[in-house]
């Protein structure tokens, strides 16, 4: 039987392709990936297109989380001083109430009152990264501006609207309670009963004190009501850290097993690789220089 | 009747006789290494013998012919792989560069698109942020871009295979004229009766690299070889070759003509069909897909903008455009004002509300049927797969073109043990029959010596 003399062109290229095995096995373990181009596992490709665009997604959740934690721990701390002050003005209540005290030391507590009355509002006036964080969404307008013309000695310049940031998919929070719902929500007005209490000092009215203190202290623990709701948020934004860490390290496992090289068998691949490659290297140089000419001397 | 005479013939003869025979070795060893080189075999008989009384005598050897050994079937077998491998081969080569353009998973238009909807997460913290208004602008400019350099490398791609067009086709038709002439000297040859053997050669490796170049199919008629594309348009018929054009298509790309006939989606196999099939069809569907991207995208992102309201309170406006005649390509902004991206839900500046309307364009549905990131997604893994498979075609019809030539190389390829066998066979026999000769030389010296010989 005859066979093709000229055998070079399939060692070649056979060589050709052990060779491209090793270049794409060397490729893998350099760049840490089974997928160095869409072809080389297209459906897989694609998944790693999604796993990268949800791992930037989570990235953003935490830095999302982290963005309003900011926000939340300033107005928690703000309505901390804020219930502060409105204990000193209910105890200054209590103290005014009392008939024992002259009509000149009302007016003295009156003044007293009023110096919280306008820490209050400058309180209320917080604002964190130039945004007032009580001005529902207007968040570039003053919520309170000193009146003393109104019957609750102030004026709300906000409106009610709420915002919410998505901080993991499907879950979202609210993250601002307008100032008219905190310091003057339907369970108790903090400004009126400041006023109120004011008036009272300054009229000499022990009962109308007594009842203004009992407005206040009513105000108060409204106000102490709405306060939680930040409380809780900061509650749900530590366990939604937790949770995206979490996911980020799925996704990456996930990432990893669709593209991850194992670098043990890697290693062995190219090893056999390289000698399969010699042993045709080897076999070439046998081969060729053989031929009947070198046994006619 | 046997004499001195017809023996010093027969030795004559064979000297003949071995010494083409030792020519045909010689040129079979010349081109041990010439591509398409069938080796020659010498077909040698004996001589019709005279017969005298009862007695027969030999009257030495005959050189029938010399001739190329072939195989018809193998070597058209061989040109159809040869189409189809390099058909594959130009294909891949493109779409390996198409496949490029959506390789990396930290650039490009998925990660662009991640970073812009991020963007506007960010915002979401703080929408009358003057920076992160600024980045979300910024990353709406670089999506858009992403797009148009997409498209662009995309076109690009496509104008260099429209290039490479009318340069095969001007190979092409090189090649089907030289064919043309030589099909005119076999026809001579064959009309004188000669053995065509190493014109079929160069004919056969013509025809070798025209299928290189495009798929053809050979038959034989009265006027010799005919030789047509796959689909059946003449290229040679006989000595007479018929030249293809290349002329503008409706496409504006350059489609071929033959005889005023546009047969471009003919067309396969060979560079010419890998070229054409890679420019008219594997880039244009991406491209579609990305235009189709594009404008949806743009779409369904400037109605959620109409939802909503800009930082001065106005309503949101349209933020991207683009041309329908190509959207990946002419996608851009309808501004670079941070302030118009439309947060707010109601007016006020602080109002965050319509960040839902903008983020669920990431993850609603497109009308092409799946959301962005998909539909993206989707693409990639369509350009591996189209990638993917020209690479199994290369592979396996180089597979099988090894296998024909190995076939082939077993018929025709020049063995140089045997060659080398034969040469000393045929070197043997020269060397006897001038032994013969020499022989005959001497007895002749004898017959006329001998009556001299008495006399002395």
């Amino acid at each position: 039987m005859r066979v093709n003399p000229n055998f070079t062109a399939d060692i070649l290229q056979n060589l050709y392709v052990s060779q491209n095995q090793e270049q794409t096995t060397i490729q893998q373990m350099s760049s840490g990936r089974l997928i160095n181009m869409p072809s080389d596992n297209p459906a897989g490709a694609a998944q790693l297109v999604e796993n990268q665009v949800q791992q930037e997604q989570n990235d953003q959740f935490q830095q999302n989380t982290t963005a309003i934690e900011g926000l939340m721990h300033s107005a928690d701390s703000t309505l901390s001083s804020v219930v502060e002050s409105l204990n000193q003005a209910v105890s200054l209540g209590v103290e005014g109430g009392n008939t024992t005290k002259s009509p000149a030391e009302l007016q003295s507590i009156a003044q007293e009152v009023q110096g919280i009355q306008q820490q209050m509002v400058q309180l209320a006036n917080t604002s964190y990264e130039g945004n007032y964080i009580f001005s529902g969404t207007l968040t570039k307008t003053e919520p309170y501006t000193l009146n003393p013309s109104s019957p609750d000695g102030v004026t709300y310049n906000g409106n009610t609207g709420t915002n919410t940031v998505t901080i993991a998919n499907g879950n979202n929070v609210q993250t601002n309670v307008p100032g008219s719902q905190i310091f003057q929500g339907a369970g108790g007005d903090v400004f009126g009963a400041l006023q109120q209490l004011v008036t009272a000092l300054q009229n000499g009215d022990y009962s109308g004190v007594e009842s203004a203190t009992t407005a206040l202290g009513g105000s108060l623990s409204y106000l102490s009501q709405q306060r939680v709701f930040y409380g809780n948020v900061l509650n749900q934004l530590t366990d939604n850290q937790n949770y995206l860490q979490q996911e980020q390290v799925t996704l990456q496992t996930n990432a990893n097993s669709i593209d991850g090289v194992d670098m043990a068998k890697a290693a062995t691949d190219l090893s056999q690789e390289q000698v399969t490659q010699s042993a045709t290297l080897a076999a070439l140089a046998k081969i060729v220089p053989m031929s009947l000419l070198n046994y006619l001397k | 009747m046997g004499s001195l005479t017809s023996s010093l013939w027969i030795a004559a003869n064979a000297l003949d006789v071995n010494q083409a025979a030792l020519d045909a070795t010689s040129n079979n060893i010349a081109n041990a290494n010439t591509p398409g080189y069938s080796r020659e075999v010498v077909d040698l008989s004996e001589q019709t013998p005279v017969e005298v009384g009862n007695l027969t005598f030999g009257t030495g050897v005959n050189l029938d012919q010399i001739q190329s050994v072939r195989n018809q079937l193998l070597t058209l077998q061989i040109a159809e792989q040869t189409s189809q491998q390099n058909g594959a081969q130009t294909q891949l080569n493109a779409l390996q560069q198409v496949q490029g353009l959506f390789a990396s998973t930290t650039q490009g238009i998925g990660e662009a698109m991640s970073s812009f909807f991020n963007g506007i997460s960010q915002l979401s913290t703080n929408p009358t942020d003057e920076a992160q208004r600024s980045s979300v602008i910024t990353a709406a400019q670089t999506l858009a871009s992403s797009f148009n350099q997409a498209a662009a490398s995309l076109g690009t791609i496509q104008s260099n295979l429209n290039q490479s067009v009318s340069q095969t086709v001007t190979q092409i038709n090189a090649l089907t004229a030289q064919i043309a002439q030589i099909n005119a000297k076999v026809g001579q040859m064959q009309q004188l009766g000669q053995d065509p053997g190493g014109t079929l050669d160069q004919e056969n490796q013509l025809i070798s690299q025209l299928s290189q170049l495009t798929n053809v199919s050979e038959t034989q008629t009265q006027q010799g070889l005919t030789i047509t594309t796959g689909n059946g348009t003449a290229l040679v018929v006989g000595n007479q070759s018929f030249n293809l054009q290349v002329g503008n298509g409706p496409t504006g790309m350059q489609d071929v003509f033959s005889q005023g006939q546009d047969i471009t989606s003919t067309i396969q196999g060979g560079t010419l069909g890998g070229t054409i099939q890679a420019r008219d069809q594997n880039i244009p569907s991406v491209l579609s897909q990305l235009n189709t991207l594009a404008s949806q995208f743009a779409d369904s992102f400037n109605a959620a903008q109409e939802k909503g309201f800009d930082l001065n309170g106005n309503p949101g406006q349209a933020l991207f455009s683009y041309n329908t005649a190509g959207a990946a390509a002419t996608l851009s902004l309808t501004t670079q004002d941070p302030n118009a991206i439309a947060a707010s839900s109601d007016g006020t500046p602080g109002s965050n509300g319509n960040i839902t309307n903008l983020m669920a364009v990431e993850t609603q549905p497109l009308p092409a049927g799946e959301d962005p990131i998909d539909t993206y997604s989707n693409l990639v893994a369509q350009a591996g797969d189209l990638t993917s498979q020209a690479q199994a075609n290369v592979t396996s019809s180089t597979a099988s073109l090894n296998q024909l030539n190995d076939q082939l190389g077993a018929l025709s390829g020049v063995s140089i043990n045997e060659e080398t066998a034969n040469l000393l066979n045929y070197q043997n026999a020269f060397s006897a029959a001038a032994r013969v000769v020499n022989t005959v030389n001497q007895l002749a010296q004898t017959v006329l010596t001998m009556g001299t010989q008495a006399a002395s």
